[in-house]
């Protein structure tokens, strides 16, 4: 267990001017970019990572951590004055944000939405740190036979969890192994798909990887969707004294606070869900339990607060196998590796043992971020509702030469900008064609890894299979991926007959 | 609940498209390029081959699956969209494509007044202030970075 010095340490360097100013920059921008209906999370946090190149590992964490929370809270704003969600899993908001703000009570909804953001963020944060650290140190007792049937039940649970078709999204985890073998092979030294390009000797350069097949490849899909799009407009604030929060309207709405927490935390556990599941499952939740289920989706409080609460706590929880494991659940997680990677970290249990002063500093800055959140939005919310006026034809081109700029910056050249292009191409088939993004990143990302737990299982038992049944804990994960593969199937079978029925004369 | 007949296009095609290129991959691609040489415990291309292999089953079965029940259905397998459709689809491509040709020849601080003010007037922006500030702030932003706090000098 981590001693008392160590986690004081960590909150001094959290609570430094320089880094609180850093998780301010990244919790504002997270902030602006969530307000803007088309720009998500992964697409802000694929143009930032570039700009965290030159930041120190916590600085770089703690700004894209500081982004990816200032967005899940910010993409409410749009949902309430816009009735458009600035990010998929605020669609929840919408239903009762906007009825509410349109019977004129915008302030009102836009304040019960932060505070459920805030509260569900930092309670989901404190969990994360309760459990991870616990889990990581049982998770340092694994050996590679463990380690690798983890992986493989990961990757298979997010492509059956991850929405859509499972086989499709087993297909996208086949892309991601594949990419994830591109470079130098680690063993022998051989020269693997690269064709040649030095730049490929160390893998598949991430950045251009996801700035082209997160950002540049969305906003392809936004410019498509732009022709079909019709302008929405924004609800304005007044001063009207009946749209102010009182404590009384606010402490109505804590239980479900709470309950949503709680929900939006198990699924954020869970890799490959994601805060849209988390946020409608909070949703649903909060109605069937409510006194009053019809008064949802034409204005009620509890509605913004579950899903708000939901939606903020699904992420500090997914980093519980991040850290816990090294698995990446979401992509936003899977981004965070990759900026890992890049200032030479290598996270997972791993960062307990070698880095602890980095991961409770990270913590630290975690708890710093959702208290910023909290001053951003409350005092920024008449700056951001004006914000949510940004239109489509001046935000995709800017995004569109920042995603250019951004593999430039780094010194990538023409190679960067031909990768970051033709990853474009290949992200706005996967989106167009449903399948699923993110097993596709995490398989990317977990290859390596995979790849030498696997190795090292093959070469320490021989090619025998029988060491399984002396390593009860890698039978357990052999045995559930078998029955996780079955029941995935059966339950499409399922679908397909049931549709067959149906179709039939 | 009617299947997507979009959808399940989407799935025939697609699955066919993956389908092919691992093919390609299983008997080409990997056995020439996927690496080769002694190796203890796993073959080089081991892991490339399982996910390859992977791959082709989901692609097939998601492919068989669509393919009956479009049958079902009776909707034809071909869906053609407009030329309109197409070309609105593809021009942003070609768009960028452009761009990224000219960024081989000359600095992108250069052309990026081009890249966002040209876009900005493509969709529909005709506000000649607006088109002139949007153009200038990320390239004013981009040379501050690179000139100034960077130091690495016009990319």
């Amino acid at each position: 267990m981590p001693e008392l010095s160590a986690i004081t340490s960590a909150f001094g360097d959290a609570l430094t001017l320089h880094s609180i100013g850093i998780i301010f920059g990244g919790v504002l921008l997270g902030y602006i970019v969530g307000v803007i209906p088309g720009l998500n999370r992964s697409v802000a946090i694929a143009i930032a990572i570039p700009l965290t190149f030159y930041m120190s590992a916590f600085a770089a964490i703690a700004f894209l951590i500081g982004l990816s929370k200032g967005t899940a809270a910010g993409s409410a704003v749009s949902a309430i004055l816009l009735n458009t969600p600035g990010e998929p899993s605020s669609a929840a908001t919408c239903l009762d944000g906007y009825p509410m703000a349109k019977n004129g009570q915008p302030r009102k909804a836009l304040k019960v939405g932060l505070l459920a953001s805030v509260i569900g963020d930092l309670l989901a944060t404190l969990l994360l740190i309760v459990v991870v650290i616990p889990f990581a140190a049982v998770a340092l007792k694994f050996g590679p036979y463990e380690l690798a049937a983890i992986l493989i039940f990961a990757l298979v649970f997010i492509a059956g969890m991850a929405g859509g078709s499972f086989l499709k999204g087993m297909a996208a985890g086949g892309m991601g192994v594949i990419l994830g073998t591109v470079g130098l092979d680690p063993e022998t030294g051989a020269m693997r798909f690269t064709f040649g390009y030095a730049e490929l000797m160390e893998g598949v350069p991430i950045l251009p990887l996801v700035i082209g097949t997160l950002a540049l490849s969305e906003m392809f899909v936004q410019l498509d969707e732009y022709r079909r799009s019709k302008d929405g407009s924004s609800i304005r604030l007044s001063n009207n004294p009946d749209d102010n929060l009182s404590y009384r309207e606010f402490k109505r709405t804590l239980p479900t606070i709470f309950k949503s927490t709680g929900v939006g935390a198990f699924v954020g556990a869970l890799p490959g869900l994601g805060p849209s599941v988390g946020s409608f499952m909070a949703y649903g939740l909060a109605k069937r339990s409510a006194k009053d289920p019809d008064s949802f989706g034409k204005g009620n409080p509890n509605g913004i607060a579950a899903a708000e609460a939901a939606d903020n706590a699904v992420i500090p929880a997914s980093y519980i196998p991040l850290f816990g494991l090294g698995i990446p659940g979401s992509v936003s997680a899977a981004l965070l590796v990759g900026a890992f990677m890049i200032h030479g970290i290598q996270v997972g249990p791993l960062m307990l043992r070698d880095h602890p002063q980095m991961l409770f500093t990270i913590f630290a800055g975690m708890i710093v971020a959702s208290l910023i959140m909290l001053a951003v939005g409350w005092y920024g919310l008449r700056v951001f509702a004006r914000v949510t006026s940004v239109p489509q034809n001046i935000v995709i081109p800017v995004v569109i030469f920042l995603c250019l700029a951004g593999i430039q910056v780094q010194g990538y050249g023409t190679f960067g900008l031909l990768t970051v292009f033709g990853f474009a191409i290949f992200g706005y088939f996967l989106k167009k064609l449903d399948y699923s993004f993110v097993t596709f990143l995490v398989a990317f990302i977990v290859t390596p890894m995979l790849e030498m737990n696997l190795r090292q299982s093959v070469i320490l038992s021989g090619g025998e299979l029988s060491i399984l049944l002396q390593r009860p804990i890698a039978l357990f994960f052999v045995v559930a991926t078998g029955l996780m593969v079955l029941h995935l199937s059966w339950s499409s079978y399922r679908l397909y007959r049931k549709r067959r029925q149906l179709t039939s004369p | 609940m009617m299947p997507d007949t979009q959808m399940l296009r989407k799935n025939v095609w697609s699955g066919l498209g993956v389908t092919l290129i691992t093919c390609w991959l299983l008997v080409w691609l990997i056995p020439r390029y996927g690496g080769s040489g002694m190796a203890f415990g796993m073959h080089p291309q081991r892991l490339a081959t399982l996910g390859a292999w992977v791959m082709l089953v989901c692609a097939v079965t998601l492919t068989l699956i669509s393919f009956i029940q479009l049958r079902k259905q009776q909707t034809p397998l071909f869906a053609s969209p407009s030329f309109a459709v197409i070309w609105h689809q593809f021009w942003p491509f070609l768009y960028v494509l452009f761009f990224i040709g000219l960024a081989i020849y000359l600095p992108l601080t250069w052309l990026a007044p081009f890249i966002v003010g040209a876009l900005v007037m493509l969709l529909g922006e005709r506000r000649w202030y607006v088109v002139a500030l949007v153009a200038a702030v990320p390239t004013l932003a981009l040379y501050l970075l690179t000139v100034h706090l960077m130091r690495i000098g016009v990319v």
